[in-house]
């Protein structure tokens, strides 16, 4: 486990998803990465129930990842967050009359992992009730763990294979740059993927109360 | 019961005294020892003699009483022998001696016990490599003096002695006091404030150290007195202790930049070499690993980029310090 970036990749011009996913993979392929399995990360949205009214209700994400198969984070966007057993999701049905799911919401985004050296790069589509919203591009460099050492190391890494357009250091990293990025918890990568969702989920939505 | 395991492993530890004694001679009075064998071979008939006669049980006789008389004195005259033999043997325990306790080689003594010399004859080999490697050391120490000398002159007048002549003593720089070692290790630990160096001695009195350089790596790093043996350099999220709590001194690290950086640091301990002052190497060793504070920010002096085949600058020169690549230095 070490420093970890994710980014949205613009579906290339006059392409599908599906073709730029495959011209990634070519790329990468060039590049001699090593093909190694698939990767899931999914989030699901539950609404607050009970609130003051007049307050809009507050969104608790339940996000899986089977990077960590046996355990599940729940979080409120840049609120607390909670990382728990995999069992956690029966608890969440026991907590219907708190939390409503919103089946609507649930966020996916599936694809390959290919290694590189000390790379681990994961290229996804994420989709949401199955219609296909964007590309994922998840890259991580293991060996390092303090995020503000490896970022120019990692950028150069990405453009190799991405182009150049400039990946821009995460939020979450601005935040903490010398500080010890805790690879036990993936709450810095989650967090990532649940600002990626919330982009992409918006930009097909303009104008939804939804949130 | 317990008398009789006793009795058997006192029996089988002195005779693995008796062996060590042929290996380590001082200190045992021999002639003693081999009367506690017999004398621990008494105690043992006597304590079966006891048992024998429980498992018997009373002999035939024409009263009870005098059957249960006749069993008690022999019962008691067994138990008296017993005892008479176990003082005798705790006797003659105590004129027998300690075996040497300055075994040079510490737990690999305890190779020559192994009964089948000649089909694995590993202790007497490690005796030889052992003095060949100390011989060795003398050499070079003795060679490099000569050569720091650069004189002019064609024939060494100095060194003219014959080898007869010259003196065979070990070379003083192996042998150092373990408290040496320490205050040396300790005070290269303060030069550095981002490099944190721990001791530990498990095996014997070598020293393996454990270097903590910020947050990028640790090192783990194997001394012989105050030369540096081999290194192990891993990330600073892998683990160092293996199941037993031990340091582990031998696995790989699973990051191919820190398999390189081990690599290099092997280099790096068989480049700095002074046989006659040890410590000045382990200091420009430490100085030289510190360089790789800057290990993942650095891009290579040559060529400028950061990535080279996946893996960053990891070479660094060994009079400047700088990072190149490992496909770029010169």
């Amino acid at each position: 486990m070490g420093v970890t970036c994710v980014c949205q990749v613009p579906v290339a011009e006059g392409k599908s998803v599906q073709q730029t996913v495959d011209i990634l993979h070519k790329k990468l392929e060039q590049l001699g990465a090593v093909k190694q399995g698939s990767f899931c990360v999914d989030c699901e949205t539950y609404h607050a129930t009970g609130n003051v009214s007049g307050q809009p209700s507050k969104l608790l994400y339940v996000m899986h990842n089977s990077e960590t198969p046996l355990s599940c984070l729940a979080l409120f966007e840049g609120g607390p967050c909670l990382i728990a057993d995999a069992n956690f999701d029966v608890l969440m049905v026991k907590l219907k009359s708190h939390f409503q799911n919103s089946k609507a919401h649930k966020v996916e985004c599936r694809g390959s992992r290919y290694r590189y050296c000390d790379f681990l790069i994961k290229v996804g589509t994420v989709t949401m009730s199955s219609s296909a919203r964007g590309i994922s591009v998840e890259v991580e460099y293991c060996p390092c763990v303090v995020p503000g050492d490896c970022w120019n190391l990692m950028k150069e890494f990405t453009q190799s294979f991405l182009g150049p357009s400039v990946p821009e250091l995460p939020s979450v990293f601005a935040a903490k740059p010398e500080g010890l990025f805790a690879p036990a918890d993936s709450v810095d990568t989650m967090t990532q993927y649940l600002e990626l969702f919330n982009k992409l989920r918006k930009l097909q939505i303009p104008g939804s109360n939804v949130r | 019961m317990r008398l009789h395991s006793m009795t058997s492993s006192l029996s089988a530890s002195s005779r693995e005294t008796a062996k060590m004694a042929d290996v380590v001679n001082v200190g045992v009075n021999l002639d003693a020892f081999s009367h506690a064998i017999s004398g621990i071979q008494a105690l043992r008939s006597s304590v079966s003699r006891v048992f024998e006669s429980l498992k018997d049980g009373m002999k035939n006789r024409e009263t009870l009483e005098g059957r249960e008389k006749q069993f008690i004195a022999e019962f008691q005259d067994n138990l008296q022998a017993v005892n008479r033999d176990l003082n005798e043997l705790e006797r003659l325990s105590g004129l027998v001696g300690r075996p040497s306790e300055s075994h040079p080689l510490h737990n690999s003594g305890l190779l020559s016990l192994d009964p089948v010399q000649d089909k694995t004859p590993l202790y007497s080999q490690l005796l030889q490599a052992y003095k060949w490697s100390n011989k060795l050391q003398y050499h070079a120490g003795l060679a490099s003096s000569l050569l720091n000398q650069q004189s002019l002159k064609r024939s060494a007048n100095q060194m003219g002695a014959s080898a007869k002549r010259r003196p065979k003593v070990q070379p003083s720089t192996l042998v150092l006091p373990p408290q040496y070692v320490d205050d040396v290790i300790s005070r290269i630990g303060r030069m550095f404030p981002d490099m944190t160096i721990e001791l530990f001695r498990p095996n014997g009195t070598s020293a393996v150290l454990l270097v903590t350089l910020g947050k990028v790596l640790k090192a783990i790093v194997v001394m012989r007195s105050l030369f540096i043996d081999r290194t192990v350099v891993r990330g600073f999220n892998e683990n160092v202790y293996n199941e037993d709590r031990k340091l582990d001194i031998w696995t790989k690290s699973q990051y191919q930049v820190f398999q390189k950086v081990t690599d290099h640091a092997t280099t790096a301990l068989l480049h700095y070499q002074l046989p006659q002052m040890p410590d000045v190497v382990v200091r420009s060793f430490m100085t030289w690993l510190r360089s790789y504070i800057k290990l993942f920010q650095s891009s290579c002096q040559r060529c400028g980029r950061f990535l080279q085949d996946g893996l960053p600058p990891t070479w660094r020169d060994f009079r400047t310090l700088e990072a190149f690549h490992d496909t770029c230095r010169m």
